[in-house]
C-alpha cells in the first residue's frame, strides 16, 4: 500500500525574517524586502537592487569552523534546516538515523566561492586556491552539510532544475516516501545570488527588473513588470509518511496530495508562450484531486513579462472557466525570487494559508494587464478557507513543476 | 619570526577556537587538534606565505604532528640560510 505524505516542520532564512513565522507575517502584511543590494558596491552595474537576507550570523547555527568552510548557500540551508528539524520535534539518533533522508537544492551553488577563487587563481596561481573551494562550491554541499551535522544517514542528494528546484525538492521526497523508499525526508532549496557575477549574469539575460524603485520593481502580472529581482535565502519543510508521524506523535501541519512535471523543450530562458506544458505539470499534480477542490494557487510569478503571461494561460488550461473563482498570488513580488528556495518557500507558505486561513497578496499589482486577468489578491491579504493549494514553480530550461498540498483532514 | 608560534597562528586560522595548551609540539593534528588533511593544505598555503617558501606535496603527506610542521618548516629554512 502506498503511503500518505504528511508536513510535520519546517524552516526559512529570507528577506524577510530569520524564520518562517516573522517571514509569515512580513508576507500577510504586504512587506516587501527589496532595496538596493548592501553585500557588495554596484557602481559599475545596471541593476542595483536585491532582496537580500538581512542580519544573518551564520554562527547562530553551526560552529566557526563549519561556517568559514561553506558558502553562504549552503549556510542557508543548514539554518533552515536544523530550525525545521527542530519544529517538527524531530529527534535524529541511532535508532533512527537511516531512516530520515535529505534531498537539497540549490539553483546556482557556491557562485560567491567559485568567483572569489578564480580572482586568487588569477592573482596568485594554481597553489593559491583553498582547499575548500570544491566542498564549498558544489550544489550538492547543502545537502551533504546538513547530513554531517545531524547525523542523517538515509538517503542524501540534490538536485538542480533552475528556479524550479524549490519545488521538485519535495515532490521527489513525496514520491519516496509515498513509494516506501524512506520514512521521513528534510527537503530544502538554497540560494545565496545576489553576487556580483550571478547579478551581472541574470542582468545580462534580460532577467532582472530595472525599476529604479525596490520596493516597486517586483511587480508580478502588473502591465509595468520587467522582469524579476534577484533573492537569496533558504527553506525547509520535513516530510514523513502519515504512519511515521502518527507513531512518534508529530504535529501535521499539512499534506502533500500530488506533483507533477514536464518540460517546455522550447529555450533555455523563454517558457512556452502558450503555457501548455506548465498546465500539463498543473495536471498531472491533480491526479488524484478535482479541480473544483482547488481553493488557492501560489504563483510562480517572477515578474517578468513572459513568465506572468504564460502562467496565467498554463492555469486557464488547466482550469478552464473555474481559474477565474481561484485566487492566485505571488509572493515573489514582497520576496523577490529565491531561485533554489523559491518553491520552498512557497510550498511553507501554502502550508500557513491552509492552516490560517490568510492568503498573503501581490503587492504592487496597479496597473491591470489584459494578458494576465486572473484574481491575484492584487495588494492586500485576504481571508481564505484554502483546503486544496497548489504552488507553481518554472525554471530556466523548461522545468514546469507543480505539487498539491491539502489540509491534514485527520484521519 | 618564531616558527612554533607562526604555526600556531596558522593553525588557529583554519580553527579559531583551538586552545593554545593543547597546541604543542606532539599534539596530533586530527586526533587532538580535529585539523584534517584540507585544513592541513591551507595551514602549508599560509606558512609558504610567511616564510616565502614552497612545500612540496610529499612533505606535507608526511605531518602528523604540531612538530613535524615545525621541524619541516625549521628544516627548509636551515637549507635557506646555509
Amino acid at each position: 500500500m502506498l503511503n500518505r505524505v504528511v508536513v510535520t516542520g519546517y524552516g526559512a532564512i529570507t528577506p524577510l525574517g530569520l524564520n518562517a513565522e516573522d517571514t509569515w507575517r512580513n508576507l500577510v502584511d504586504g512587506v516587501s524586502g527589496v532595496g538596493y543590494i548592501s553585500l557588495f558596491d554596484t557602481t559599475d552595474f545596471k541593476v542595483k537592487i536585491g532582496a537580500e537576507v538581512k542580519d544573518f550570523n551564520p554562527i547562530d547555527y553551526i560552529d566557526p569552523t563549519t561556517a568559514r568552510h561553506t558558502d553562504r548557500f549552503a549556510q542557508f540551508a543548514l539554518a533552515a534546516s536544523l530550525q525545521a528539524i527542530e519544529s517538527a520535534g524531530l529527534k535524529i539518533d541511532e535508532s533512527n538515523r537511516y531512516d530520515v533522508g535529505i534531498v537539497v537544492g540549490s539553483g546556482v551553488g557556491g557562485l560567491d566561492s567559485v568567483t572569489k577563487q578564480l580572482e586568487i587563481l588569477s592573482a596568485r596561481g594554481p597553489s593559491r586556491v583553498s582547499p575548500y573551494l570544491v566542498p564549498m562550491m558544489i550544489a550538492d554541499s547543502a545537502s551533504a552539510q546538513v547530513s554531517i551535522k545531524t547525523g542523517i544517514r538515509g538517503p542524501n542528494f540534490s538536485l538542480i532544475s533552475a528556479c524550479a528546484t524549490g519545488t521538485d525538492v519535495i515532490g521527489i521526497a513525496y514520491k519516496m516516501i509515498k513509494w516506501g523508499e524512506v520514512k521521513m525526508m528534510v527537503v530544502g532549496g538554497a540560494d545565496a545570488a545576489v553576487t556580483p557575477i550571478g547579478l551581472a549574469g541574470f542582468s545580462q539575460a534580460g532577467a532582472l527588473s530595472r525599476n529604479s524603485e525596490p520596493q516597486k520593481a517586483s511587480r508580478p502580472f502588473d502591465r509595468e513588470r520587467d522582469g524579476f529581482v534577484v533573492a537569496e535565502g533558504g527553506a525547509a519543510l520535513i516530510l514523513e509518511s502519515l504512519d511515521c508521524a502518527r507513531s512518534r506523535g508529530a504535529n501535521i501541519l499539512a499534506e502533500i496530495i500530488g506533483y507533477g512535471a514536464t518540460s517546455d523543450a522550447f529555450h533555455v530562458t523563454a517558457p512556452l508562450e502558450s503555457g501548455e506544458a506548465a498546465a500539463r505539470a498543473i495536471e498531472l499534480a491533480l491526479a488524484e484531486v478535482d479541480r473544483d477542490e482547488v481553493d488557492y494557487i501560489n504563483a510562480h510569478g517572477t515578474s517578468t513579462p513572459l513568465n506572468d503571461a504564460s502562467e496565467t494561460r498554463a492555469i486557464k488550461k488547466a482550469f478552464g472557466d473555474k481559474a477565474y473563482k481561484i485566487p492566485v498570488s505571488s509572493i515573489k513580488s514582497m520576496l523577490g525570487h529565491m531561485m533554489g528556495a523559491a518553491g520552498t518557500i512557497e510550498a511553507i507558505t501554502c502550508c500557513q494559508v491552509i492552516n490560517k486561513g490568510i492568503i498573503p497578496p501581490t503587492i504592487n499589482l496597479e496597473h491591470p494587464d489584459p494578458e494576465c486577468d486572473l484574481d491575484y489578491v492584487p495588494n492586500v491579504a485576504r481571508a481564505g478557507d484554502v483546503r486544496i493549494a497548489l504552488s507553481n514553480s518554472f525554471g530556466f530550461g523548461g522545468h514546469n513543476s507543480v505539487i498539491a498540498i491539502s489540509r491534514y483532514n485527520g484521519q | 619570526m618564531n616558527v612554533f608560534d607562526e604555526v600556531k597562528k596558522a593553525l588557529r586560522k583554519v580553527n579559531p577556537g583551538l586552545d593554545d595548551n593543547k597546541m604543542v609540539s606532539s599534539a596530533l593534528l586530527k586526533d587532538d587538534l580535529d585539523i584534517d588533511s584540507l585544513d592541513l593544505v591551507e595551514v602549508a598555503m599560509t606558512l609558504e606565505d610567511v616564510f616565502s617558501l614552497t612545500l612540496q606535496e610529499d612533505e606535507v603527506d608526511t605531518i602528523k604532528t604540531v612538530g613535524d610542521i615545525v621541524s619541516l618548516i625549521e628544516a627548509r629554512l636551515k637549507v635557506r640560510s646555509a
